[in-house]
């Protein structure tokens, strides 16, 4: 399986609006690696970019450190899942998924066992022989995911392949994902717009902004150390504090607390709602604060908390019965609040 | 990547290279030996020519809206409703296809004439006699004829533009209050404009510029028969040029004309995506009216033929409803005559290769403007669909125009040694708008996407195009091989000026010559003519066992 480097990946349709704007970035052999980011922002077409749909205005994509950019689509061996799925209506599902291993040269009982396995992994296997259009939406896209998947190419990509699935199936199928690329060390990059599904996948991953990487890394850090707002309010909830810094420490108005991560470079602190704490008033470190507002979710209790002119997002898992205008005492968790620019 | 490229731009070049040879060169040589302003002033100051030139015009205004009217309703029946037959209806739009209009003139003339059908069905029934084909009757009967035969063709845009209207467009409109008429011309309409431009102005330059029918019925002050008989005298008179000119502005006055009066804001206009209109179902006796409509439209159009075909089986029919004394005696006449049985072959010959040229290059140019995105398409585009706006008659005389001036086209295509390449190459260029179309529009209802996703699975260009773009616009390359096989079999213009000695006479020549020997000729004529329909019915038909019961795809263009 191929590592991939992208080195200032430039694209623009319009001139002056750029898609991807000097983007670079790499992934590591037999990675899982997730491209996140709200719609509009170029994760499809750097998708595209890399299978060779779309050229690039400038920069370079590295296969194992060789250079394809001239290479064309058919030569590149990275098998896409496309979102529209782009599956053939002339050809049978088992033709649909056979015709990229006919071309790599595989025949006979080989072949039919690769792509019973194929559909056996997307749990369609009984399909085989319909044809295309008589598919409801989400087996079309479980097809389109078995297509791809079929190849073992050299890096899959897969474009939103879970999008039209009832939550059920597509629970299974991150499963089967995940597994089929961990079997086989895959290198795989995976576009999402679901930061849930991003999280709970990837090996690695990374959020992009206006074409730009925002922060690449482990799901953990990326949710736990976001560098910018961008990345932590993409990520989740989180609540970002205004004050004063002063040697490390955030000065917020109602306490002073100590800051993770850089702060010397830093304007506000941030912390996630889960981090914040309903404790005893003899709490190190806790403050008063007024329930404004509160949802019930069912395992946990979303408090929207008032102390001076701050709001603060409180997650409370198991929660108790409490009422708007109570006076509640709240501690931030050690090591979460993190500086910000 | 910069390779193939490349190829691309030089199988561009070849194209457009291959269209200016062939199609600007010939109209360059019509403009060069017509554009005489003194010839061009005696054109016009001519009152027969001038006559002429008004005829012609009156006869497409007056075939256009008669062929608008027919295909509207035909087509709104079609797409509204759903009734018993429907399926075959499809298959009655190809009869007119198939019937040469300018055959049908010779039963025509039994029908109508003065001891024809209607007229002893009017003394039976005590009445007197009308001289309908006497006066302004030629008029009329040219215009009947070639509205029967070209409605199909508008028919054929409506419905595709019928069917690219999301019918959700017309649910929004109810939804907002508005009734079926009002949606109808309001909606319905506007929206069929593509339709109308596309189907109009091809009937319409084609009725302007129609030889045979007018050339049959003897209907002589009309423009293209007056191009055609100074052929004779070319040598000394250049005036044909001059009228060919003359011609051909007209034929360009009208197509920008309806270009601008049809002209659709935005360009797009249709959505795309949710295809197959809601049809009502018609329910009791009902559901035989809109079948009933297509057979009577049907009837009409096959009708000129069957007193053809009536007129070769017998040996008298004058003054009676229904033939008398049939015979088998006129076939043997056609057969033994020693023009028939090579024009058979000859027509074969050019229309087989036309249709492989016009296939060839109308496929490559789709390709290049729909899917290759080349810098210049524009220009192949514009030329490839240029011979509509260019009567075959303008072409024509080109090609002779050329044959003179140039020595390697003496050399390629003499008229005189062997017409092969003359004739087909005449007949294909005609004949590439209608590939190009269909295979655009097949191109254009398959997402790019489908052949993207065969690349990334690593198919090459090449078998990417075998395996999975061409599988899945076979239809349409087969209608647009088949438009071109059949139109060229059928052609009149080209044919008749073109094919100059009696050995390489095309079907249509040969028709002509034999209609005109004095006698039997016209009998004799009627049986070849019921050979040549039956010989192009049997390879639509053929086609149509090909394609299976896919047939309708073929409509869906």
């Amino acid at each position: 399986m191929a590592s991939v480097l992208l080195e200032k990946i430039c694209k623009s349709f319009v001139p002056g609006k750029p898609v991807l704007n000097e983007l670079s970035l790499e992934v590591k052999s037999g990675e899982l690696f997730f491209l996140l980011g709200p719609s509009g922002c170029g994760k499809s077409t750097l998708l595209r970019i890399l299978a060779g749909l779309e050229k690039q205005d400038s920069g370079r994509i590295c296969f194992d450190g060789e250079e394809i950019s001239a290479l064309p689509p058919e030569k590149r061996q990275a098998a896409m899942m496309f979102q529209s799925y782009a599956l053939w209506p002339h050809l049978t599902v088992f033709e649909n998924i056979a015709f990229g291993l006919r071309i790599l040269g595989i025949s006979g009982q080989k072949l039919k066992d690769e792509v019973f396995s194929a559909l056996e992994a997307v749990q369609l296997g009984d399909c085989a022989g319909r044809r295309v259009p008589s598919l409801s939406g989400g087996q079309q896209q479980r097809v389109a995911l078995a297509r791809a998947l079929a190849v073992r190419p050299a890096v899959l990509l897969l474009d939103e392949p879970l999008s039209n699935l009832d939550a059920r199936l597509r629970d299974t199928m991150r499963g089967e994902i995940v597994r089929i690329c961990r079997e086989r060390s895959q290198t795989a990059i995976y576009v999402t717009h679901d930061r849930q599904e991003a999280l709970s996948m990837a090996d690695r991953m990374a959020v992009l902004k206006d074409g730009r990487v925002s922060q690449c890394g482990s799901p953990r850090e990326l949710y736990e150390r976001p560098q910018n707002r961008f990345t932590g309010s993409f990520l989740g909830d989180i609540n970002f504090i205004d004050g004063k810094i002063v040697d490390g420490k955030l000065d917020a108005g109602f306490g002073i607390f100590p800051l993770c991560g850089d702060p010397d470079n830093a304007g506000c602190g941030a912390i996630r709602p889960e981090r914040i704490k309903l404790v005893d008033a003899a709490h190190r470190g806790a403050f008063a604060a007024k329930i404004v507002n509160g949802t019930f979710l069912g395992d946990c209790c979303e408090w929207i908390c008032r102390v001076q002119d701050t709001e603060l997002a409180v997650r409370e898992y198991a929660p108790e019965l409490r009422m708007t205008g109570d006076e509640v005492f709240l501690a931030f968790e050690d090591g979460f609040l993190m500086a910000m620019e | 990547m910069l390779f193939r490229r490349m190829i691309q731009y030089s199988i561009m070049l070849a194209l457009i290279t291959f269209l200016a040879l062939f199609l600007i060169l010939p109209v360059f040589t019509v403009l060069h030996e017509g554009c005489n302003w003194h010839l061009i002033a005696e054109v016009f100051r001519s009152p027969v020519y001038c006559e002429g030139l008004l005829n012609s015009l009156l006869i497409a205004v007056v075939t256009t809206a008669m062929v608008a009217l027919i295909s509207l309703g035909l087509a709104l029946l079609y797409d509204r409703y759903e009734f018993a037959g429907k399926e075959y209806c499809s298959l009655l739009m190809l009869l007119p296809m198939i019937l040469p209009p300018f055959v049908g003139a010779i039963g025509f003339q039994q029908i109508l004439g003065y001891y024809g059908v209607v007229n002893s069905l009017l003394v039976q029934c005590g009445m007197q006699r009308i001289d309908f084909l006497g006066g302004s009757g030629k008029f009329w009967s040219v215009c009947v004829i070639e509205a029967l035969h070209l409605y199909p063709v508008f028919y054929l845009n409506l419905i595709t533009a019928l069917g690219n209207i999301d019918p959700a467009l017309s649910d929004a409109a109810a939804n907002l209050g508005a009734s079926g008429w009002q949606r109808f011309f309001r909606i319905k309409l506007p929206l069929l404009k593509s339709g109308f431009l596309a189907g109009g102005s091809i009937v319409m330059v084609w009725s302007f510029t129609e030889l045979g029918t007018p050339l049959m019925f003897g209907y002589n002050r009309v423009t293209p028969v007056q191009v055609f008989n100074g052929l004779n005298e070319l040598e000394n008179n250049p005036l044909p040029y001059s009228l060919v000119v003359v011609m051909l502005s007209v034929s360009a006055l009208i197509y920008l004309l309806m270009r601008r009066l049809l002209s659709t804001p935005g360009g797009a206009s249709a959505v795309k995506g949710a295809m197959g209109s809601r049809t009502k179902r018609l329910v009791s006796w009902r559901r035989f009216l809109p079948s009933s409509a297509f057979l009577l439209v049907a009837f009409l159009s096959v009708l000129p033929h069957l007193a053809l075909t009536g007129t070769a089986f017998s040996l008298r029919w004058h003054d009676t409803v229904l033939p008398e004394v049939f015979t088998l005696e006129h076939f043997d006449n056609a057969l033994s005559n020693p023009l028939v049985l090579p024009s058979i072959v000859n027509s074969l010959r050019y229309s087989l290769l036309a249709m492989i040229i016009a296939v060839f290059c109308g496929t490559l140019a789709a390709l290049a403007s729909v899917r290759w995105k080349l810098k210049g398409a524009w220009l192949l585009d514009l030329l490839s669909m240029l011979p509509l706006a260019i009567p075959g008659l303008v072409i024509a005389f080109g090609f002779l125009g050329m044959t003179g001036r140039y020595l390697w086209a003496r050399a390629i295509f003499n008229p005189v040694d062997n017409p092969l390449w003359l004739l087909a190459i005449a007949y294909a260029v005609r004949r590439i708008p209608y590939v190009v179309r269909a295979v655009v529009a097949g191109l254009e209802q398959t997402p790019e996407e489908l052949e993207n996703a065969a690349r990334n699975f690593g198919a090459g260009p090449v078998k990417t195009l075998c395996r999975i773009t061409f599988p899945l616009i076979g239809a349409n390359l087969l209608v647009g091989g088949l438009f071109a096989f059949s139109f060229s079999m059928l052609e009149v213009s080209d044919s008749l000026i073109l094919a100059q000695k009696s050995v390489f006479f095309p079907i249509t020549k040969a028709l002509l010559e034999l209609s005109q020997i004095l006698g039997s000729g016209p009998a004799s004529a009627s049986a070849f003519g019921v050979w040549a329909m039956a010989f192009l019915a049997l390879t639509l038909a053929s086609a149509g066992l090909l394609m299976g019961r896919k047939i309708g795809a073929i409509f869906k263009f």
